[in-house]
């Protein structure tokens, strides 16, 4: 019985600190009693509160004529003109995922879908950041699958296209993976945006969607903590997701918003109906009054704290108007969902919570969602990683061997495999498939949205302030290539241990540049996700913080392709002067790296402004930027139907080196176009070139190989 | 023309067809799974692809029991064309007017990529396109169609195969990617001709669907 525990059980059980403990009689004048332990427990775990990052995350303020401060809303907002807005954002599920692969990245892809229709933004695509470990590491197959197959399991069910994704394979990740998931939503002309704040006295908060069962209980904390050895103890904190209930919920939630029916919506994700409810109430400053017992229930075992706490999937939690509540009901009860009323806002500014006609807790909201812990952890300025004398492990090796042995390694094997398994092509919206370096929607104001993630983890290892310059801009140099103009940015910044003072160094100095790119290139982060204590057993993983960028193409011009589909294609190499090294390519050889050059932000974002405009007008039928392995790889992922870029230059040419080939040198680009645009494009090319202080090269020519 | 489309709780294409039937200047009359409908409203009916009451049970069994369905099967009766795409068409199995089953893809997995299909034998109400072959993406996991062999043959002897795969992507018999009835006014095929109407998408071979 909890009330026989001692105080170091019930800081144990419920995952509080000491200190923490001691604030929170502080705030209630005396200790916390019978549900306050649950309720504190869940919304000031790292999970929900933010509590390490949230001093560091202010610096994501940036915002454009396009955007603006929706920071506590579920997601951001892009008004793109033309009654569009997109909402997006992006999210980790790491530590389920790790526990129960299938059911936990199913459930990441439900919970993300949530926070956008919850905003009345239909979603349109989804994408995915996965992070796997050596893929012969103990139970890693069957995670890759599980991980694999829940995503495909539940996006295709949904009906939402999973249409692009990042998939790493490295022994770092061997006892946490990462498992994040990026949705994006339309939200057309006729639709209002919905908010989460609660408001009008006397309106009715009701309950939509799947009965509450004793799933997921703890999962916040859960998520907030460590791995252990004991990772199957922790099965009971797994959430189960029914896509087809999702499904549902998608059609009745934006039927009721579409009617104006609503006064505020939220989901049910993290902590439950806890959060949900609290945060509605503190975002209003407006009571409640909740009758627990009233709530719709799986089995009737359940007990008022499970109720708090389930994270049960596909709930949400709705304000109303009381004449609205039967057309409400009626809207849900189409679909074949519960809509139950389960209590009322009231002036007294106090989240009362009832049980069977008896008050059972009664608590001013603020105290557990503003008042939570913010903590200044400690860290030191960033020190490069970089070395005296570049390494350069490849020049002694035979370069058609060394790319052979490169395309064995798990991260280069051919990844159709993945997204055959996802429906890309649901919606009917899809211009650039999964098989393509930017996957493309197209809008009913026939423009096109370029959807990307990033962050390389190779270049993370090898140099923090490196990797992160290059997570935003690598993919936002991939959509410039094609002819986008980044808009904004959302990302998943999972780490380590923020208590140990190089994990908090690491994340200091991502936030720091992340917050300048995004000014500089004019593309706000406008939603986003923390997850730390990646780590098991004291080793954590390195510093992987995930990126989603969002980009526009105002007109429906045709895309330049990504591979050489066609013969005589003038094929132009493009070097811009930055950073030499072999991250990937000395991770698979498992040989040490290092690095040599910079990256200077302000000069690579002004570039991607330049780089989009430049293929905007030269309409280059193939354009890339080279990737991992080097110009070798990427000249591979060009073969196509039979063709290949074939040098003009001879064998004992600067092209033919194994050290020019393998590379990877931040940045380089690669284009084909036909002899009819050809003199049009080395005009344009050389005034690029002249300005940015490039070097370019005409490489070869598109053969049969 | 008036064309009805047929929506079930888990039925994700319905919008697509809207969005094919519109591109073709005919008007859309939605029809909802709970209704029986007037037969004499529509001039045909499309049966959208999805997971129809979450493919819980079996693919597309549910749907078959549903009241929109029982006034499907009248209309069908009336000679009126019917289509069925992807779960449409494991619908129509379900409910006696196709003959067949769909089972779950040999390999096991979700299937999502463009294939070549050819047509055996055609109907004058669907798929117009002059082309033998058609290039339309598939999507689903439950695709391979099986049926006992005497009942094989009757398919393949009554000329009622619409349409082969040109290389078998899960296992169907006789690479089988749609078929019809007798009557060739019933007729549904697995890939997604809605997912195939203009070059941005891919390809447009699926313009001429209906």
């Amino acid at each position: 019985m909890v009330a026989e525990r001692t105080l170091t059980e019930k800081l144990k059980h419920y995952r509080i600190s000491q200190a923490e403990y001691e604030r929170i009689s502080e705030l209630l004048g005396r200790p916390p009693q019978g549900l306050e332990w649950a309720l504190f427990s869940a919304l000031w775990s790292e999970h929900c509160s933010y509590k390490s990052s949230k001093v560091h995350l202010r610096k994501f303020s940036y915002r454009n004529g396009m955007t603006r401060d929706d920071s506590d809303e579920n997601a951001g907002v892009v008004d793109i003109g033309f009654g569009e807005k997109i909402v997006f954002k992006m999210e980790s599920h790491n530590h389920p995922s790790f526990i129960e692969p299938y059911q936990g990245a199913a459930t990441g892809v439900g919970g993300i879908l949530r926070d956008i229709f919850t905003m009345g933004a239909r979603p349109i695509a989804l994408a995915d950041y996965l992070c796997f470990g050596d893929e012969n590491a103990p139970r890693m197959k069957s995670l890759v699958k599980g991980v694999v197959s829940g995503i495909s399991g539940y996006g295709n069910c949904v009906g939402v296209p999973t249409i692009t994704g990042y998939t790493e394979y490295d022994e770092n990740y061997n006892k946490n993976i990462l498992v994040n998931a990026m949705a994006v939503g339309l939200l057309e002309g006729h639709m209002n945006l919905a908010s989460s704040k609660a408001e009008g006295v006397g309106n009715l908060v009701v309950y939509v969607g799947a009965k509450t069962g004793k799933d997921g209980v703890h999962g916040a904390a859960m998520a907030s903590e460590s791995f252990d050895q004991d990772i199957d103890s922790k099965k009971p904190n797994i959430q189960i997701g029914d896509p087809f209930l999702e499904k549902l919920l998608i059609e009745s939630c934006l039927e009721v918003l579409s009617k104006n029916l609503v006064v505020c919506m939220q989901d049910m994700g993290a902590a439950g109906l806890t959060s949900s409810t609290f945060e509605m109430a503190s975002k209003g400053r407006v009571g409640m009054d909740l009758h627990l017992d009233k709530v719709p229930q799986r089995d009737s075992s359940i007990t008022p704290e499970e109720i708090l706490l389930s994270e049960s999937q596909e709930r949400m939690v709705l304000v109303c108007v009381p004449k609205n509540l039967e057309a409400i009901q009626a809207v849900f009860k189409k679909w074949d969902l519960d809509a139950a009323p389960i209590g009322t806002i009231t002036d007294t500014k106090k989240m009362r919570l009832f049980w069977k006609g008896d008050v059972v807790t009664e608590i001013d909201p603020t105290l557990i969602t503003d008042s939570a812990p913010r903590y200044e952890r400690p860290f030191i300025p960033y020190q490069a990683k970089r070395k005296k004398s570049m390494i350069e492990p490849v020049s002694s090796q035979n370069k058609d061997q060394l790319l052979a042995s490169l395309k064995q390694n798990a991260f280069y094997k051919n990844k159709n495999w993945i997204f055959e398994q996802y429906d890309q092509r649901v919606g009917t919206r899809t211009v650039r498939d999964a098989s393509h370096t930017v996957s493309v929607v197209r809008l009913n104001s026939r423009r096109d949205l370029a959807i990307s993630v990033g962050c390389r983890p190779a270049f993370m290892r090898m140099d923090t302030r490196i990797g992160a310059i290059d997570a935003i801009i690598y993919p936002a140099l991939q959509q410039a290539v094609k002819g986008f103009k980044p808009i904004a940015v959302t990302d998943c910044l999972n780490f380590a241990n923020p208590e140990r003072i190089e994990v908090m160094t690491d994340f200091v100095q991502t936030c720091d540049l992340y917050a300048e790119i995004a000014q500089r290139l004019d593309a706000p982060i406008i939603s986003g996700n923390v997850s730390f204590y990646n780590e098991t057993e004291g080793k954590g993983i390195p510093p992987t913080p995930a990126v989603g960028i969002v980009g526009l193409k105002e007109n429906e011009d045709l895309i330049p392709g990504c591979v050489l589909n066609d013969p005589d294609l003038t094929v132009y190499l493009v070097q811009m002067p930055g950073v030499v090294s072999y991250a990937k390519t000395a991770e698979v050889l498992k040989k040490e790296s290092s690095f040599s050059g910079d990256l200077l932000v302000p000069l690579l974002c002004d570039f991607v402004a330049a780089m989009t405009a430049f293929v905007a007008k030269t309409k280059p039928q193939v354009s890339r930027v080279v990737g991992q392995g080097g110009l070798a790889i990427t000249l591979d992922k060009m073969k196509s139907n039979g063709f290949e870029c074939v040098f003009d230059a001879g064998d004992s040419h600067l092209f033919n080196s194994t050290k020019f080939l393998f590379e990877e040198r931040l940045y380089d680009f690669l284009f084909a176009v036909n002899s009819s645009q050809q003199v049009q494009f080395e005009k344009e090319l050389n005034v690029l070139v002249n300005k940015w202080n490039l070097v370019s090269y005409v490489l070869g020519r598109s053969r049969r190989g | 023309m008036k064309v009805g489309v047929v929506t079930f709780p888990g039925t994700n294409c319905d919008q697509d067809v809207v969005k094919m039937t519109q591109a073709h200047g005919y008007e859309v009359v939605p029809l909802w799974h709970k209704d029986r409908f007037d037969i004499n409203s529509v001039k045909m009916v499309i049966v959208p692809g999805g997971f129809s009451y979450g493919d819980y049970l079996r693919c597309g069994a549910l749907a078959a029991r549903s009241p929109v369905m029982a006034s499907v099967k009248d209309l069908a009766k009336t000679g009126r064309p019917v289509l069925g795409i992807c779960n449409g068409f494991q619908i129509l199995c379900e409910t006696g007017l196709l003959p067949g089953v769909l089972v779950r893809n040999d390999h096991g997995h979700f299937i999502d990529k463009w294939t070549v299909i050819e047509t055996v034998n055609s109907t004058s109400h669907f798929s117009k396109s002059d082309k033998k072959k058609l290039r339309l993406p598939v999507a689903h996991g439950e695709g391979r169609f099986y049926a006992d062999k005497p009942e094989l043959d009757k398919i393949e002897e009554q000329g009622q195969v619409w349409f082969r795969y040109a290389e078998n992507i899960n296992g169907s018999l006789n690479n089988i990617a749609g078929v019809m009835n007798k009557e060739k006014n019933v007729a549904a095929l697995m890939p997604h001709p809605e997912r195939a109407l203009f070059d941005w998408m891919g390809g447009s071979d699926g313009f001429k669907f209906i």
